[in-house]
């Protein structure tokens, strides 16, 4: 099992590599980071603005090769992913902001699985009756609201439970109020503006879950192995949760493992919304800057995401298959 | 006086184990309620065997889900079901789970899938124990190897650790059957349980099912279409039709004395494996009513050929017939049933015997007919691989081994043997056109190594054409009859829109279809009709050859004796010929001219086939034969069976050697020279006494009494 995983992480590693070489080389060519000094006043002639950006490993005289070289030498000997064309440190920002994407995407995901396969379950065990029918309303209805509309929505009923309050009982911008210390203070500010976010973007995601679930267990459901469970005495529950559900569970939670990467750098509107700094605003704030290392840096970071989603997905799989043996 | 007293207390007297009311189950569908079941009764006695016989659609497994209580909540289902004094009908799914798998055992149609992929067997039959009985996992375990024991699954303490994947159909369905009796049920139900099985396994699971019988004092609920299964394992018999049961009686007075016509029809479609007359058979016409907004009339009515117009004035019930000298009691629902006395009223048949269209090719000698078929030394391998990127060979699979055969001009040779033997990689090899691996083959005297142009190949292409199993899959539901049979036409290059119209409405005459049908879909024909428009597509082109590859193993009884009937005639007609592969070796029987059976890829005998079925001289001809079950319980009881041991191996290794050593009930006969022999030297396809018979067995004429020992 070990050895499977070694040489399962052994092949991301260098698919990894690859992808983040090939951005490296897409970046620097599509993306002009002079662009962030043309605008500043006094104007800078084209000398002065290559002699900025020489500092920070971005001159285009420069040949890529040698740029490429200095970029690539500084990850490998301090595990230093370059500096933005103002100067900013990349790893500092990508740092923090996974801190707040994982603390942000974290608990909606869980909710999400738990309460989308739970609603899968229930509706499929239920099919065209007035639980299902309700429940797989709600669930389109869910699946088709754009995240803004669902994070505003939120926001609107939020402000309008504080007022009726009268106290800030539900913050809805930012991760954590700027005036706390101490550990248990922190946490605590933290905890309840991670609420909003968390409804929102759970929201938008759990119907996805429940109706693959739905579907994939009702076509397990009323296969010939389900049915001969419940021959042998089992009541319709017991069958399909013993014999139907783990069958059909295999799938999404697949599906749950390579949605990772996506989960971190696509909830950009609502980190927008609740105004947030993670992961996906940094996505997009890179690509507008011209920032070429911070691209890069998102690149690498989705890569190793996608790998992680894999061999958790192959765990999974091993986990509840018990046909599937690795070697 | 006490032995006496013993012998005249009947069965009626004691309380039936399982009693049915007036049972009736309806669906909700779009095109209104479906009565699929209206108004079954019957009583079943402990150890006693009730077989209930009929068509698709019949009711006969939703009859057996409504006792299990399996059907689904919609189901509307009335009358009663009492089992040992409950009526099961009030019991909801918790007080029903008591009952399923403790009182009542259930086995299904398809091993493949009616198992948990994903658990091991033993530990499907451990659950089915603990459900029902305080015992430890241990125990269990220990208990669930001495069932898999039972039912005859070799190795079974390491076999119940094993997944559903690892085991073959034969020995899924073992396990199932393991499953149903662990706790030693009063009654088992079992739904078609051998339909998806080769006949070989066929005999060993019905062997089974009588064991697992016999250990539980059990009574059981076959169900099933084969009057032959029925024949030989059931003490009273049921027929279904339309959701209703026309007719029932023991076994023997059944099936001596059939009283409704739906019965006597049924017994006269079906090819009989020791009938050599090969006259026509007797199809029913027509189809089965839908079950929706049935009139009061007699459902069979529409299908009958001595229908008067009282049967049309309501439903005739059930009712007792006087004169049956058994003393069992017989029971028809027909309003003639008292007419009518060996399949005739008044000494006329109830069926016209269709007319037999004589070959005008039969006349000349088999061997001044020109070949339009030769395979000669065709052998088709696959190779074994293992890893996921890197893959390496680690063996190769012989699938078809070095096989000689030829067809003449108006000539059907079938092909039989199990699943996995090379049948359909056989046809798969001959339908590509492409030269073999080794040896060659000849269509319509062109080698196909000599095929490199693609008019050439296509002209051969026209001469040889297939039909397939399955008629809903071969036929693209989003084109019209028209289409289908105008696209092979298309393809040989005609494009006047006319023309097409009047060979394609040629076509449909040709085989029995309405030309004004033309422009509907499949899906508004029934399968036979479907089969019928397979058959027309391959005609399209004017072929010399068909390659039928099981074409009426998909269809009921009553409608594949008329698709039979129509090859026969086309062959007759425009001097086919056939190359017929099936499982079925009634079928094969009536309607081949020669026959070979294929072991493992190679062709272990070959003849006439009145020669190869009457006089079987390798011992795999003799088991397979012997393994068929006749739709005669008489002849059922007093036969000897060869059953073989164990399922068809895997065709891995090409060392000499007689493939069927590890099953050969006759090899453990021989003695140990002899033996050696088997295991050393490839046995050749040998003629024996000079004629057309040849078979590839050793020791074939040394000893003729196989069949005593199994």
């Amino acid at each position: 099992m070990l050895r499977y995983i070694a040489r399962k992480a052994v092949g991301w590693f260098l698919m990894i590599v690859v992808a983040t070489n090939l951005t490296y080389f897409l970046a620097n060519a599509f993306l002009k980071p002079a662009s962030n000094y043309t605008a500043l006043r006094p104007p800078r002639t084209p000398a002065e603005i290559n002699h900025s950006l020489a500092l920070y490993n971005l001159n285009p005289d420069k040949p890529i090769i040698d740029r490429w070289w200095h970029w690539i030498s500084g990850i490998v000997t301090h595990f230093d992913w370059g500096q933005s064309p103002t100067g900013g440190s990349v790893n500092d920002q990508v740092a923090y902001r996974i801190f707040v994407s994982g603390q942000l995407v974290l608990a909606s995901t869980i909710l999400a699985i738990v309460i989308g396969v739970g609603l899968g379950v229930y509706t499929a065990s239920r099919q065209y009756k007035a639980a299902d029918r309700v429940w797989q309303g709600l669930s389109v209805l869910s699946f088709n609201t754009p995240s803004a509309v669902a994070s505003l929505a939120v926001v609107l009923v939020a402000i309008a439970l504080n007022q009726s309050l009268g106290s800030t009982l539900l913050p809805v911008a930012g991760a954590q109020s700027p005036d706390v210390a101490g550990f248990w203070a922190v946490l605590g500010s933290r905890a309840t503006h991670a609420i909003l976010p968390t409804i929102s973007l759970t929201f938008i995601s759990y119907a996805g879950y429940h109706l693959l679930q739905r579907s994939l267990l009702l076509d397990n459901i009323n296969s010939d192995y389900v049915r001969t469970a419940r021959s042998k005495g089992l009541t319709r529950k017991q069958a399909i949760y013993r014999h139907g559900l783990r069958t059909s569970i295999i799938p999404v939670a697949t599906q749950v493992a390579f949605a990772m990467p996506a989960l971190f750098t696509g909830a950009v509107i609502t980190e927008t919304v609740f105004a947030w700094h993670g992961m996906g605003e940094y996505f997009t704030k890179t690509i507008s800057t011209n920032d070429v290392h911070g691209v890069v840096a998102v690149a690498a970071f989705g890569a190793l995401m996608t790998a992680i989603g894999a061999i958790l997905a192959d765990l999974v799989i091993v986990a509840l298959d018990p046909r599937i043996r690795v070697s | 006086m006490i032995e006496q007293r013993a012998v005249t207390t009947k069965p009626e007297t004691q309380q039936p184990l399982l009693s049915v009311r007036d049972l009736k189950v309806a669906f909700p569908s779009e095109a209104g309620r479906v009565d699929a079941v209206r108004g079954v009764s019957f009583d079943l006695h402990r150890g006693k065997t009730l077989g209930i016989v009929g068509e698709s659609g019949s009711g006969k497994s939703v009859t057996s889900m409504a006792v299990m209580g399996l059907l689904p909540d919609y189901a509307s289902v009335t009358g009663s079901v009492t089992l040992g004094g409950d009526n099961l009908l009030d019991l909801d799914d918790r007080q029903m789970s008591k009952v399923r798998g403790r009182r009542i055992g259930m086995i299904f149609q398809d091993p493949l899938s009616s198992l948990t992929p994903i658990f091991s067997i033993g530990a499907q039959i451990v659950e089915a124990l603990q459900i029902h009985q305080d015992i430890s996992t241990a125990a269990a375990w220990k208990r669930a190897v001495e069932l898999l024991d039972l039912v005859g699954i070799p190795n079974p303490d390491r076999r119940a650790k094993g997944f559903p994947h690892e085991f073959s159909g034969g020995m899924r369905q073992r396990a199932v059957i393991a499953m149903a009796i662990a706790n030693d049920p009063d009654l088992i139900i079992a739904d078609e349980p051998t339909t998806a099985l080769d006949v070989t396994v066929q005999a060993q699971i019905l062997d089974v099912l009588k064991t697992a019988q016999r250990e539980t004092g059990a009574a059981v609920v076959m169900i099933t279409h084969d009057l032959g299964v029925v024949a030989g394992s059931a003490d009273d018999v049921m027929v279904m039709y339309a959701g209703r049961a026309v007719e029932r009686a023991g076994v023997d007075e059944l099936f001596a004395r059939p009283r409704m016509p739906y019965t006597i029809g049924l017994m006269g479609a079906i090819p009989r494996l020791d009938d050599r007359a090969r006259g026509a058979l007797i199809p029913v016409p027509g189809t089965p009513p839908l079950l929706v907004d049935l009139p009061d009339a007699c459902p069979f009515a529409a299908r009958c050929p001595v229908v008067q117009d009282a049967c049309l004035q309501g439903e005739p019930p059930l009712v007792a017939l006087a004169g049956s000298d058994t003393g069992d009691e017989h029971a028809a629902a027909c309003l003639r049933a008292a007419e009518i006395d060996g399949g005739a009223i008044g000494g006329t048949p109830i069926y016209p015997v269709p007319a037999v269209r004589e070959s005008g090719v039969a006349a000349v000698p088999r061997e001044d007919r020109p070949k339009v078929l030769e395979l000669s030394g065709v052998t088709k391998t696959f190779p074994l691989t293992r890893g996921g990127l890197l893959k390496r060979k680690v063996g190769t699979v012989f699938a078809v081994n070095g096989i000689d055969l030829d067809i003449h001009e108006g000539e059907t040779l079938g092909l039989v043997g199990e699943s996995g033997c090379g049948k359909t990689t056989t046809l798969l090899e001959i339908m590509g056109l492409q030269p073999p691996e080794q040896g060659s083959i000849a269509v319509c005297g062109q080698d196909t190594a000599n095929l490199r142009r693609r008019q050439d190949i296509s002209a051969v292409r026209r001469n040889i054409q297939m039909v397939f199993q399955d008629p809903m899959g071969a036929l693209d539901p989003r084109m019209t009859v028209f289409d289908i049979l105008a696209e092979p036409l298309r393809a040989i290059g005609e494009r006047d829109r006319r023309t097409l119209d009047t060979k394609v409405g040629d076509l449909m005459e040709l085989v029995g279809l309405d030309p004004e049908h033309r422009d509907r879909f499949p899906s508004a024909f029934s399968g036979g009709q479907r089969q019928r428009i397979g058959i027309a597509r391959a005609l399209a082109t004017k072929p010399q050859l068909l390659v039928l590859d099981e074409p009426v193993s998909a269809l009921d009884v009553s409608v594949q004796a008329g698709v039979i009937n129509l090859l026969n005639d086309l062959k007759a007609e425009l001097g086919l010929s056939y190359l017929f592969v099936a499982h079925d070796l009634s079928v094969v029987r009536h309607i081949s001219d020669r026959v070979a059976v294929m072991y493992l890829g190679r062709i272990v005998e070959i003849g006439a086939t009145d020669s190869v079925f009457d006089d079987p001289r390798h011992p795999y001809t003799r088991a397979l034969l012997s393994a068929i079950p006749l739709p005669d319980p008489v002849a059922e009881r007093t036969r000897d069976r060869v059953l073989l041991k164990g399922d068809l191996p895997s065709p891995t290794d090409d060392r000499p050697g007689c493939r069927f050593v590890s099953r050969c009930p006759l090899h453990l006969t021989l003695s140990d020279p002899q033996k050696e022999q088997c295991r050393g030297v490839t046995p050749p396809l040998t003629a024996r006494g000079g004629s057309d018979h040849r078979d590839a067995c050793h020791f074939a004429d040394t000893t003729t009494s196989t069949s005593v020992d199994n």
